[in-house]
């Protein structure tokens, strides 16, 4: 039996945070953004460009992202997105909440009882 | 590519052309481009790869919507029913009123500083001339049909920009002119009567939808 795909919905709220993250290595242009996250995923997950562009734009609204123009091959441009120092350490800090999210959802949906 | 251009170009009719959307566009434009030929690269015909490049991309109405709609060509005009030669006496009564009252005002405060010059009657007696005159043709045509009723276009802004724009440019020419001649009264009656010609527009805007100006439908229907 093949698993079920990962319901959008879960990841949906941590696009600004998986966004950050791929930013935080390197400057990236939309596409390349929406391919490495197919790839993180193992094609599990696919992050379509309307969300990606939504999101960029609303962190670079917050001054978390500033947006520049390359150039891509064949002389065509590129709109690449780079971090800025806000957004590496509200990078971090939702890094922090996730980790502490995580353990504590790990520990609610375990079906573990109320320890005596 | 050309059929990319087309896609985008249309899932954004509709909005504004402001330099965010047209970048938005282009980089939609570019993304797509860079993952058509990614997946020519790994062996998908063009065609296909186009379709899946579309497919793969969703739907764009959400991000259109981010972006502020066009203004839209055919939008009705609003309009209203009006007692037309009445709302007219209204508006030129007031704006003649007020024509008047600062160029009296401004005469009487010459005469009263001493620094009234040669011509100023001249200059007070034109303005209300005019002034007068303008008035009685409001109130004839009142007399002659008191319960005319028109549909008028409650179009404000240009037709205010359009007056303002006359009045500065004679104030120019009337002030260039007593320069010239090395008189000082003909910019007054121009310049209080280009002023109050543009205050008519705002004192029309002000009084058109009040209750006593407004009238039925002549045809029955709505006004928009």
């Amino acid at each position: 039996m093949s698993e079920t795909p990962i319901s959008s919905d879960l990841i949906r709220g941590h696009i600004d945070t998986i966004l950050l993250g791929l930013l935080s290595t390197q400057d990236r242009y939309g596409y390349d953004i929406c391919k490495q996250v197919t790839l993180l995923s193992d094609e599990e997950y696919e992050l379509k460009g309307p969300t990606l562009y939504s999101a960029a734009r609303r962190l670079e609204g917050q001054g978390f992202v500033r947006s520049y123009w390359g150039e891509g091959p064949q002389g065509a441009r590129r709109k690449y997105y780079a971090i800025t120092p806000e957004g590496s350490k509200a990078y971090q800090r939702n890094l922090e909440d996730w980790k502490r999210a995580r353990k504590l959802i790990d520990r609610l949906v375990s079906g573990e009882t109320e320890k005596e | 590519m050309e059929a990319i251009k087309y896609y985008v170009k249309g899932a954004f009719q509709g909005v504004k052309e402001t330099s965010e959307a047209l970048e938005q566009q282009e980089e939609l434009i570019a993304d797509l481009t860079a993952k058509v030929a990614d997946l020519v690269a790994q062996g998908r015909s063009e065609d296909e790869a186009l379709g899946m490049a579309i497919a793969s991309l969703g739907d764009l109405a959400g991000l259109v919507s981010e972006f502020e709609p066009a203004e839209d060509p055919h939008a009705p005009i609003p309009s209203a029913s009006v007692y037309g030669t009445r709302l007219d006496l209204h508006v030129i009564a007031v704006s003649a009123g007020v024509g008047a009252a600062v160029m009296i005002g401004s005469t009487a405060l010459g005469a009263f500083t001493g620094l009234v010059h040669r011509g100023a009657g001249f200059s007070l007696l034109a303005v209300l001339g005019v002034a007068m005159w303008w008035l009685r043709g409001a109130y004839l045509r009142y007399q002659e049909s008191p319960s005319a009723i028109e549909v008028r276009e409650l179009v404000y802004t240009a037709r205010f920009r359009r007056a303002l724009a006359v009045w500065a440019g004679a104030s120019v020419g009337v002030s260039l002119f007593n320069i010239a001649s090395g008189t000082d009264f003909w910019c007054w009656p121009i310049w209080v009567a280009g002023g109050t010609w543009a205050l008519t527009v705002k004192i029309e805007e002000r009084f058109a939808q009040r209750a006593e100006f407004l009238a039925p439908d002549p045809e029955g229907s709505e006004a928009v």
